[in-house]
């Protein structure tokens, strides 16, 4: 990180009553960035934005956004950042446009928002109420609201949570854009091929504390580094008969023989023995399947939970 | 400006596409207007048609007080509407004046149109001192809009506000001489109708129309400082007690932030009492 940090946070700390959301995570988001805070619900990931985007105080630590404090300098802050919230709504009588330039005069500067309803596909929709909106155009149009001050940094908090695959697909597309414009972007997801795809640095975050920080592929390797490989046969394989193949961790063969899974920290290998194998056995191949490990993975490895419980 | 000038725009926008506005702004108040001034305003019966212009200007002003302001802020708040305006840099000021504002400006057409059809149909003449009139009806207006706009503040779900508004809602339509007419208040009764806030305002309203007093008459200008006293108090608790997320729960004690508003009231409802 050459320039200095567009958010720098310390110690963060937050509490609600007794309990203790947030208990003391570092990080920092270079500029241009997209920063993914990945974690099931109730991790303390929307706490931890919803900080950093000037909306609640902090109970303890530092947090600088853009050279501002969250907690003294709100207004200012809210003036350069956008913010696509997780549960939001708008009048329903509201037109698409009409919502555009509503919420572009609270900002010293703001876009046209005939450019922003092209950018986001909603032109043609720029005469409709809020309630005959699908929810795809309606998250489009909370990224439109987000991006109408035409912010340097943005927060999106769970974009995609609730949209079906195609929706998700094209909201990525807009947050793909929004990368290649140089946007620093800090994303909450708990859908793990939304940051794997989209997200420079990850950090996982779990219980209120960050138990992992990285690019997607660090991450990954700092798991046990073990790939999964996944065989079906044609005829049962005899268990005692397999052997210890090389560079495999584990193997496990299901009860009725047919499907072997091994775990292995150099899968190509560790496969073409496999292969050989099952060769010489004369055994005939079904199936074959091999999986690196993810950040589910991680995430499971080092919390023992899975991201959407 | 551009922020208040902005969100005034766009609630009146929003409140003249909703029927629902229209219909409790418009048409329930003249359904009672003509209903009532058919019986009660024969052109040899002036009192009777003041007490019906009254009763639908005061029906008027507490719905867009307690149900167009408080319960609608209420309801922004628990879905979510509020939620998008709290990452953007304004403050609950120009939300609040807005809504002042709006209900205004869609309220006083129709007590203009309320005089003219009672001056018009029933041959009730017009107030000596309609502008002076109207500016008092406005301040009741923007008082009541204030009490709503604290009522929605302490309350913490749409069930609590909705209680709280009709605990003030109903005792005010007949316990201010609105309705029930005051001299039929004795008693009890009449220490009660004393320190009810909108019997000031009726009572205000009935000097103005059927005496022709001006607003500068000492118990009408009293009135409208009571009033005034109102949008001050309930302006600043509303903007004090702003919450823009239903999650933001409020707390027991702060409720009591309702009282403050409707100090004047008390206080002059005591001075009523002592003078018996």
């Amino acid at each position: 990180m050459n320039e200095a940090p567009v958010i720098h946070v310390q110690q963060l700390q937050k509490s609600y009553d007794k309990v203790e959301a947030v208990k003391g995570i570092d990080f920092q988001v270079a500029q241009g960035e997209v920063f993914g805070l990945l974690g099931p619900n109730g991790a303390g990931k929307t706490s931890t934005i919803e900080i950093l985007e000037g909306l609640r105080p902090r109970t303890g630590g530092e947090a600088t956004v853009l050279g501002f404090d969250p907690d003294r300098q709100k207004q200012q802050l809210k003036d350069r950042i956008g913010v696509c919230l997780q549960a939001t709504n708008l009048p329903t009588k509201i037109r698409v446009q009409e919502a555009l330039e509503l919420f572009g005069s609270f900002y010293t500067r703001s876009l046209s928002s005939e450019q922003l309803l092209k950018r986001l596909q909603l032109w043609e929709k720029r005469a409709a109420f809020y309630d005959t909106l699908s929810g795809g155009q309606k998250q489009r149009l909370a990224l439109a609201l987000a991006l109408v001050n035409d912010p340097q940094l943005l927060f999106l908090d769970e974009p995609t949570t609730g949209l079906d695959p195609q929706i998700r697909l094209e909201i990525h597309g807009l947050i793909e854009e929004m990368k290649s414009e140089k946007r620093t972007v800090v994303l909450t997801t708990h859908y793990i091929e939304e940051a794997e795809r989209l997200c420079d640095r990850v950090a996982i975050i779990d219980e209120g504390k960050i138990v992992a920080m990285g690019t997607p592929r660090e991450l990954q390797q700092q798991s046990k580094g073990q790939s999964r490989i996944d065989i079906v046969t044609a005829q049962p394989m005899n268990a005692a008969a397999l052997p210890q193949w090389p560079d495999a961790l584990e193997s496990r063969l299901a009860e009725d023989g047919r499907s072997l899974t091994v775990y292995s920290s150099r899968p190509a290998r560790t496969l073409f023995e496999i292969m050989k194998w099952l060769d010489q056995q004369g055994m005939q191949l079904e199936d074959v399947h091999l999986k690196r490990p993810t950040l589910e993975d991680v995430f499971v490895e080092l919390t023992g939970k899975k991201l959407r419980d | 400006m551009k922020q208040y000038l902005a969100i005034i725009v766009m609630d009146i926008k929003l409140a003249l596409r909703l029927r629902t506005v229209i219909f409790f702004n418009y048409l329930f108040p003249l359904f009672f207007f003509f209903g009532f001034a058919t019986f009660l305003g024969r052109a040899d019966r002036i009192g009777g048609m003041v007490y019906v212009v009254t009763m639908s200007i005061t029906f008027g002003v507490l719905g867009s007080g307690f149900f167009g302001a408080g319960i609608r802020a209420i309801q922004e708040r628990e879905l979510n509407i509020l939620r998008r305006y709290k990452v953007t840099p304004i403050t609950p000021a120009p939300l609040l004046v807005g809504s002042m504002v709006t209900g205004w400006i869609i309220f006083i057409p129709y007590i203009v149109l309320l005089l003219m059809m009672a001056h018009f149909f029933y041959q009730m003449p017009l107030p000596a001192h309609l502008f002076q009139l109207l500016v008092f009806i406005s301040l009741g207006l923007i008082a009541f809009r204030s009490l709503g706009l604290v009522i929605a503040s302490v309350a913490n779900t749409m069930q609590e506000g909705t209680v709280l508004v009709q605990l003030c809602y109903f005792p005010m339509i007949l316990l201010s001489g609105a309705t029930v007419p005051e001299s039929s208040f004795h008693g009890v009764m009449k220490t009660i109708h004393n320190f009810m806030p909108a019997t000031y305002l009726v009572r205000g309203m009935s000097n103005m129309m059927l005496h022709g007093q001006g607003l500068l008459e000492k118990g009408n200008l009293v009135a409208a400082g009571v009033m005034l006293l109102t949008i001050a108090g309930g302006g600043l608790i509303s903007m004090k007690l702003f919450r823009w997320e239903k999650e933001e729960k409020i707390r027991g004690r702060a409720k009591l932030w309702v009282l403050v508003v409707l100090l004047p009231f008390l206080v002059m409802g005591v001075w009523t009492w002592l003078k018996g």
